[in-house]
């Protein structure tokens, strides 16, 4: 059996193609290769932490305090880094191994003392934002001294050089082409239904070389960025986490129906807290991203980031009862977040303005989502 | 007798894609019968229920039917109310906080001036429940007033709107003996003031007590229509499979072997508002089917529920596994220890309705079939898979498929290989063969024969006493979180049966 090429399948992805010639047309450099560099470095910071939130939805709960901790880890690395001195490797792993330490407790408030996660990140959000001004003194603090880069600054600073892009997006492609060949052949086996051949190889085809028109684009700028590089890792290890390990079957089990998960013999506790441990890393080093790239730790880095995160999540498919997501849709919806942020301030479109269309994006996205379910 | 017909259907035949769900299906009901619509899952039942009741619209369906001799060219659900067509349905439909006037008046409230008229609503509800001879206050919350009672109320809530033909899918799956009394009794009143009654139930004793007439579907077709008062249930099941059936309870004794599970002067606490158990104490051999008996309410999921570490928090008495103790605190020692629970309620505590077969199967023994680092062996979890979805008979095309969207009998097949999978030596079977068909139950009977010829111990909870009696070597009875008495095979009568079941 197999299945039919159907417009529904594809619909982020012309949502995305729309949103680039409507840019394109309003201001060209959208796509020029300066620009382009500039949204690959944005859909990273978007992107990471939206990835450690899918974990969160899928098992059932939600983070509203991902904002107020990019602000508060990034702030606590800067603080660390130029006001005591410490080298920037340390500073960031202090700030990240604190990320790791507060989510994991926010999980087992959560899990064990059954407080809603709604409220526990809720006061999160606050106190995490209190917290993090105390810590830059509501200040700015910057991430470098004496404009020497460090580890913590080359973060968003640093581009592959051409031929090492080249490579890396050769070996991008050769691994996914040799991926999904093979779990075509594991699904064919298995008598599961599958793509057409034809679909299965212009989808791959038109990926590799869009693959490359960008990696192109990239080059004739600096290269591919860096955070790029950490996005992809961070993708790629999520993936793997949700959908080939024991603990993603899991978190699944527990997000589509936590009792039967408990009597079916499910470690409910200990695979939610984990999920809020992942999150809690990857909140850390979108901190350090988000803050790398402004430059300097102030008290507006982070700002409303929860929301773009869980928007983007529930653009790209994650259901909000739980238990339904995938890291691919994570990341069409963070692109599409974060091209349109980068296009509206490309345009210099007006705060008030910005705010509006985010909401109505949202509010679209899932609406057309319910619509489409029903017919 | 002709012109009493209130409702007659000609040739219906229902295409989904690839499936023939109605091929040519008439079907008659005369003024005060109860006809009893029999079939196994799949047959066509609910297909022609959802034709009936205006869920398939006119045109979506070939042939026709006529209510009070009009063909009935339903656009909606409405169209059939306003025909006067009630169909209740298995789940009910009430909203447990609201009272149960608020109930049966919902969406049509009594107003006055723009606002609910209270007294009236109260007034009306109580006047309809005294005519129906339902002895319910109206103020009541509904959630308070137990399963067999909302039923009622459903029903009393569809007659409101002067319907005079009822349709009723499965209303007795969730109710107890005495309650499914109580509802009979309530259809012969039906009966006498002309209503006439589909009635859908698996449950062949009921279908004797209260049907004139049978009328049996099986894959998709009409087989017969037969006067109660002249078939048997033999009979009616030989339509209903297709085949003659010589024992409905195949039970096969085995050798009994050592003793697995002890549980001796088990006292529970219950969360608030729920059953407590006290000194409870039984145990099970290899080999052998302790069946465990009671009225709904009486501990028997309670009891299984707290030795998986699932429910409420014991007070004195202890488990030995193997002849020693065990105290293990979730479900996840309990499986591991060999122990697991197949519940009685599959879309709650059995099954991720959402997800895939294979993904429903692995859920208690992943670990088998994970390599290093908990990464999953894909392809050793599909052929493993394949092979129990093949012995147990699973009718799905791939294991891929949602397993929300088979047949409850197939679902239930799944519950019991996620089950099995776990490789455990003692199985809590609660009411396995709840809401699935004749062929579906027999499947599992045998499966339970067949864990027991592996040395396995099964203990089953059923509240069908003929079944109870028919699959168990060895009955225990509780009443009211107590054990209300033991009955080695040759003491099995129903009487005795259900006396230690109201604690006499």
């Amino acid at each position: 059996m197999t299945k039919k090429f159907s417009i529904r399948d594809y619909t982020l992805f012309f949502a995305i193609v729309g949103i680039w010639a409507f840019f394109a047309v309003m201001n060209p450099s959208y796509l020029g290769s300066r620009n382009l560099s500039m949204l690959t470095i944005e859909i990273s910071t978007t992107a990471v932490a939206a990835l450690g939130v899918l974990l969160i939805i899928v098992c059932g709960h939600i983070d509203l305090a991902i904002g107020s901790g990019i602000g508060l880890f990034g702030g606590i690395a800067a603080v660390l880094t130029t006001q005591y001195g410490l080298p920037a490797p340390v500073a960031m792993t202090i700030a990240l191994l604190a990320a790791v330490a507060i989510w994991t407790a926010m999980g087992t408030l959560i899990v064990k003392e059954r407080v809603p996660a709604f409220i526990v990140t809720l006061g999160g959000l606050l106190i995490f934002k209190g917290l993090f001004w105390n810590v830059i003194d509501t200040s700015t603090v910057p991430i470098v001294q004496g404009g020497k880069e460090n580890l913590y600054s080359i973060l968003t600073t640093q581009y592959l050089s051409p031929t090492a892009s080249y490579v890396l997006t050769a070996f991008v492609v050769v691994a996914l082409g040799y991926a999904s060949m093979r779990a075509r052949a594991s699904r064919k086996l298995h008598n599961f239904q599958l793509e057409d051949v034809e679909v299965a190889f212009y989808k791959f085809f038109i990926t590799a070389i869009c693959l490359f028109i960008a990696t192109t684009v990239l080059i004739e700028y600096r290269g591919i960025p860096l955070s790029a590089i950490i996005l992809g890792v961070i993708a790629v290890g999520i993936y793997v986490l949700t959908q080939h390990l024991k603990f993603g079957r899991y978190l699944y089990a527990i997000g589509g129906n936590e009792e039967a998960a408990h009597i079916s013999g499910v470690p409910v506790a200990k695979v939610t807290i984990g999920a809020f441990a992942i999150a809690g890393l990857l909140v850390g080093v979108t901190g350090l991203l988000q803050t790398s790239y402004a430059g300097s730790s102030t008290s507006s880095v982070g700002d409303l980031m929860e929301l773009d995160a869980i928007a983007a999540c529930v653009i790209g498919g994650v259901s909000l009862k739980g238990g339904k997501g995938t890291v691919m849709g994570v990341l069409a919806g963070s692109l599409i977040m974060a091209s349109l942020l980068n296009g509206m301030t490309l345009m210099s479109v007006d705060p008030a303005t910005k705010f509006i269309a985010r909401g109505v994006v949202l509010t679209l996205a899932v609406w057309m989502d319910v619509r489409m379910n029903k017919s | 007798m002709k012109q009493d017909v209130v409702l007659h259907a000609e040739n219906i035949t229902k295409t989904f894609p690839g499936v023939k769900a109605l091929s040519e299906v008439s079907f008659d009901l005369v003024k005060g019968e109860v006809h009893a619509l029999c079939g196994e899952n799949g047959a066509g039942k609910s297909t022609l229920i959802k034709t009936l009741s205006g869920i398939w619209t006119h045109g979506s369906y070939e042939g026709s039917f006529y209510v009070d001799g009009e063909e009935a060219k339903f656009q909606g659900i409405n169209d059939a109310e306003a025909a006067g067509i009630a169909v209740i349905y298995q789940e009910l439909a009430l909203v447990n906080d609201m009272t149960v006037a608020e109930n049966i008046y919902l969406g049509h409230e009594p107003t006055k001036g723009g606002l609910i008229d209270w007294n009236k609503m109260y007034m009306d509800a109580s006047e309809l429940l005294r005519r129906f001879n339902i002895a319910i206050d109206p103020t009541l919350r509904v959630g308070d007033i137990g399963v067999g009672k909302q039923q009622l109320v459903e029903i009393v809530k569809a007659l409101r709107k002067e319907s005079h033909i009822l349709i009723l899918d499965e209303p007795t799956a969730a109710l107890t003996e005495h309650e499914v009394d109580i509802l009979i009794d309530m259809l012969r009143e039906l009966k006498t003031r002309g209503i006439a009654c589909i009635y859908i139930s698996h449950k062949l004793d009921e279908v004797f007590t209260i049907s004139d007439r049978i009328t049996v579907l099986r894959d998709g077709k009409t087989i017969q229509t037969m006067d109660t008062a002249k078939t048997t249930q033999t009979q009616v099941i030989k339509c209903m499979v297709g085949r003659e059936i010589d024992n409905l309870f195949p039970r096969r004794q085995g050798t009994l072997g050592e003793s697995l599970l002890e549980v001796s002067d088990l006292s529970v606490k219950g969360p608030e508002d729920s059953i407590d158990l006290e000194g409870i104490s039984f145990s099970v051999r290899r080999g052998e089917v302790l069946g465990l008996g009671g009225l709904m309410g009486a501990g028997r999921t309670e009891v299984l529920m707290h030795i998986m570490g699932a429910y409420g928090t014991r007070l004195s008495g202890t488990v030995a596994l193997h002849g020693a103790p065990y105290s293990g605190k979730d479900p996840k020692a309990a499986i591991d220890a060999g122990m697991v629970l197949v519940s009685e309620d599959r879309k709650r505590f059995g099954l991720v309705i959402e997800q895939s077969n294979n993904f429903n199967f692995s859920l208690s023994s992943i670990d088998s079939v994970c390599k290093f680092l908990g990464l999953v062996d894909v392809n050793k979890e599909f052929r493993r898979n394949e092979v129990i979805t093949k012995q147990l008979r699973v009718k799905a095309h791939s294991l891929e498929v949602v397993t929300g969207t088979l047949s409850g009998g197939n679902q239930q097949k799944v519950v019991l290989g996620k089950a099995l999978l776990s490789e455990p030596e003692i199985i809590f079977l609660d009411e396995p063969t709840r809401g699935i068909d004749v062929g579906a139950k027999l499947e599992v009977y045998e499966l339970i024969n067949r864990l027991t010829d592996e040395g396995k111990a099964v203990i089953i909870v059923s509240s069908e006493l003929p079944e109870l009696m028919g699959m168990s070597d060895r009955i225990i009875m509780l009443s009211e979180g107590r054990l209300g008495g033991e009955f080695t095979k040759d003491q099995f009568n129903q009487e005795a049966l259900i006396s230690a079941a109201i604690g006499q």
